[in-house]
């Protein structure tokens, strides 16, 4: 659906600041596509590339199969934007900024009251549908702005921080309204400092840093890739764990390093190294009572960290 | 808005009104004598101009140096100058130049004018000028010129309203005093007419008699009202326009919908024009009426649509000017410090700038001048304003208050094309580059 190719953005004319730097990635249709990145990392220039505002330098997008440039007008009639920052005209209503906005595809005046009189009450904000925006709070502003990138009911809907400065309930239903919309068939193209929401939403992700991109796959695969040589911890239950037997979990070869805590010990094990089995006879013969052994799995937020070199969300 | 609304009706009715009620004093107004110019055609066939130079109550100056010059392509060449004769003439063959300027000076007193000679020429030529001659601080009394084709003073008749009132003395000369409101002047010569509408005030209102009355008036409402306060209203309504969908963040949503940036930038321009053409022309409709009120008469109509529809000019050739600056600012203070700039650039610098060049680079030449400033005018679009209303205003009007002009009008045109079309497209290039930054 969304395919980037050596994208280049150079703000101001020569030597000026360098926002990308050759990204490249792509999101099958009918994905869930996590973007993550620090800031200043150049996600919204991203963003805003894709929601053709800005011009890249260099550099090619094809949604849909239209190029960003040569057919603009083709991808902004198959896109939804719905942008971090939610501003809107205040003294407009939310009915008449749906209307306003219809009017550029093409819906019918009639057609365009009640498309957007539908999608309001969907998106729960229908009984302020009159009133001015100026009165409505961060949360149905938000609510406001899904809403005005549904209108058109585009194939592709590109969210930046959909879910950011809502209370749990808000950040909940944006949630399952980005899965039901998926549901629908539509890709979603998210940028979230959420990475937790990102992990439950997202099929594959793609990470930015300094204008760059670091990974871009699934999940799953990231989370090898990043463990591969990086040392894993074991994490055992037990009673009756007694000194002498961490002193000999500690000499099991491939062991790293042993340490008591309350539930039993933790074993940190040198990378390519198998010792479950060991560690397990060494505690049993050392009179312990095991309960559970497993080892520790790597979150999205360590791959992020270890493959932004611990730049900030 | 509704503020902006309210001033400029208040400037452009309040106006019409103070205009329309003001009065004039007793005697001749202007300066000390009277330049009549006549197109003819001499014995060889060459063009000649006619100068007659008269105090303002028909008696001939002589011994009055007459310059004559050619004005129609720069520079201007002097032609020649001739002293006024015992009758008051001064006559130049020009051969076939087809406008001439014609300038006279007595003492510190210099009068300029012009004569258009274009093939053919009529059998016989009107010059008429009003002024309060009899002293009783009415406008009324028009003095009139006649001469043949061939430059010399016929035998003609005047009427006044179809009645006879006298006949041109031995130097083409004669003079009516017109009664209170609109009046037919007809000089018969050789059983061929040439009649003339001129208009006196009532006594009673007390207000000035202007050359055309009402039209003189509306003249005075373009050059001075209009001129300024239209592009400030323009201005002022287009200010943040663009910067303010920056501002307050709505840009990216905007742009992000499928129209082209040309058809956002027409679709602001379009929106942001009839915004400001609507109380414009409802305020401008609203002086027209005040003046025909207070003067009993109605101006021109031709000559009120022109101002209407000049004044819609006006406004197109400032808002995108505003739009090129809205979408350069990056905060709305800064556009509409842009926009005072704008308006204080073309309405008082650009004029101020052009007045000293041109007193540094042709001093004591007010001829060169003139047409210096005329020039210089094209590249200001209030001048251009200012030269097309000349060219609507009626005939008797056209040198009158200063409004006078030695351009072409397909000259002045074309210079009004070439700012709108090109400011515009600025305002199209610099938005597709500069809109989403």
């Amino acid at each position: 659906m969304i395919e980037v190719e050596g994208l280049v953005k150079v703000y101001g004319r020569r030597g000026g600041k360098r926002a990308l730097d050759g990204v490249s990635f792509s999101v099958p249709k009918g994905d869930i596509f996590g973007f993550l990145g620090p800031n200043g990392a150049g996600k919204t220039t991203t963003i805003r590339i894709l929601a053709t505002v800005l011009t890249p330098t260099a550099g090619t997008v094809r949604i849909a199969g239209h190029d960003i440039r040569a057919d603009s007008m083709e991808v902004k009639e198959r896109i939804g934007v719905m942008p971090d920052e939610v501003s809107f005209y205040p003294t407009l209503t939310g009915l008449a900024h749906l209307q306003y906005y219809a009017s550029f595809y093409g819906i019918r005046r009639a057609n365009a009251k009640r498309r957007a009189e539908e999608l309001l009450a969907q998106v729960g904000i229908g009984d302020v549908a009159e009133k001015k925006v100026k009165t409505y709070s961060h949360g149905m502003k938000k609510r406001l702005a899904l809403a005005q990138s549904l209108l058109h009911d585009p194939d592709c809907i590109i969210m930046d921080e959909p879910a950011s400065g809502l209370d749990p309930q808000g950040m909940r239903y944006f949630r399952d309204l980005i899965r039901f919309l998926n549901g629908k068939g539509k890709t979603i193209f998210l940028s979230s400092h959420l990475l937790s929401e990102v992990e439950q939403l997202c099929q594959h992700v793609g990470i930015i840093d300094r204008g760059r991109i670091v990974a871009a796959d699934s999940i799953e695969n990231l989370s090898s890739r990043v463990s591969v040589g990086a040392p894993i911890v074991l994490r055992v239950t037990a009673d009756g764990v007694t000194d002498d037997a961490i002193a000999a979990v500690s000499k099991v070869p491939g062991v790293a390093k042993a340490e008591r805590t309350p539930a039993g010990v933790d074993v940190t094990v040198e990378a390519g190294s198998d010792v479950s089995g060991e560690v397990s006879k060494v505690l049993v013969l050392a009179g312990a009572k095991l309960k559970e052994l497993k080892s520790s799995e790597r979150s999205l937020e360590d791959v992020f960290f270890a493959l932004t070199k611990g730049g900030r969300v | 808005m509704l503020i902006m609304i309210i001033v400029l009706a208040l400037i452009v009715v309040g106006g019409a009104y103070g205009i329309g009620r003001g009065s004039g004093g007793g005697g001749p107004s202007g300066p000390p004598f009277v330049v009549w110019t006549h197109p003819s055609i001499g014995p060889s066939g060459h063009h000649v101009a006619v100068a007659w130079v008269s105090d303002p109550f028909g008696s001939p100056l002589s011994d009055t140096n007459v310059i004559f010059s050619d004005e129609a392509v720069p520079p201007a060449v002097q032609l020649g100058t001739v002293a006024t004769n015992a009758d008051g003439f001064a006559r130049l063959d020009v051969g076939n130049r087809t406008l001439v300027f014609v300038q006279a000076r007595t003492g510190n007193a210099e009068v300029g004018t012009s004569v258009s000679i274009r093939d053919p020429v009529d059998n016989f030529t009107v010059e008429m000028h009003q002024d309060d001659l009899d002293n009783d601080g009415r406008f009324n009394d028009v003095g009139l010129h006649v001469l043949t084709r061939a430059g010399q003073p016929p035998v003609a008749r005047i009427y006044l309203n179809q009645t006879y009132v006298t006949a041109a003395d031995a130097r083409g000369y004669g003079r009516v005093t017109l009664p209170p409101g609109s009046s037919n002047l007809t000089v018969e010569v050789a059983g061929e007419n040439w009649t003339r509408q001129a208009f006196a005030f009532e006594s009673q209102r007390g207000g000035p008699a202007f050359a055309s009355g009402p039209d003189f008036v509306l003249l005075i409402m373009a050059f001075l009202f209009a001129t300024f306060v239209i592009p400030l209203f323009a201005i002022v309504v287009t200010f943040d326009s663009v910067s303010k969908e920056r501002v307050q963040g709505t840009i990216d949503l905007l742009l992000s919908r499928p129209a082209s940036r040309i058809g956002v930038l027409l679709g602001k321009f379009l929106g942001t024009f009839v915004a400001v053409a609507l109380p414009v022309t409802l305020v401008n409709l609203a002086g027209v009426g005040v003046l025909t009120a207070v003067s009993g008469k109605a101006p021109t109509g031709s000559f009120v649509l022109a101002f209407l529809g000049l004044s819609l000019l006006l406004i197109a050739f400032y808002i995108p000017i505003q739009l090129t600056f809205s979408t350069l600012a990056k905060t709305s203070g800064t556009a509409i410090l842009f926009g005072l700039l704008v308006w204080l650039a073309f309405n008082i610098l650009y004029p101020v700038i052009t007045l000293v060049l041109s007193s540094l680079l042709f001093p004591n030449n007010f001829q060169a001048q003139f047409r210096f400033a005329q020039y210089a005018g094209l590249g200001n679009p209030s001048s251009i304003y200012q030269q097309l209303v000349t060219f609507a205003a009626p005939e008797s009007l056209r040198f009158s208050f200063g409004s006078g002009t030695i351009l072409s009008l397909s000259l002045v045109a074309a210079a009004g094309v070439v700012w709108f079309v090109g400011t515009l497209a600025l305002a199209l290039w610099i938005f597709n580059r500069k809109a989403a930054d």
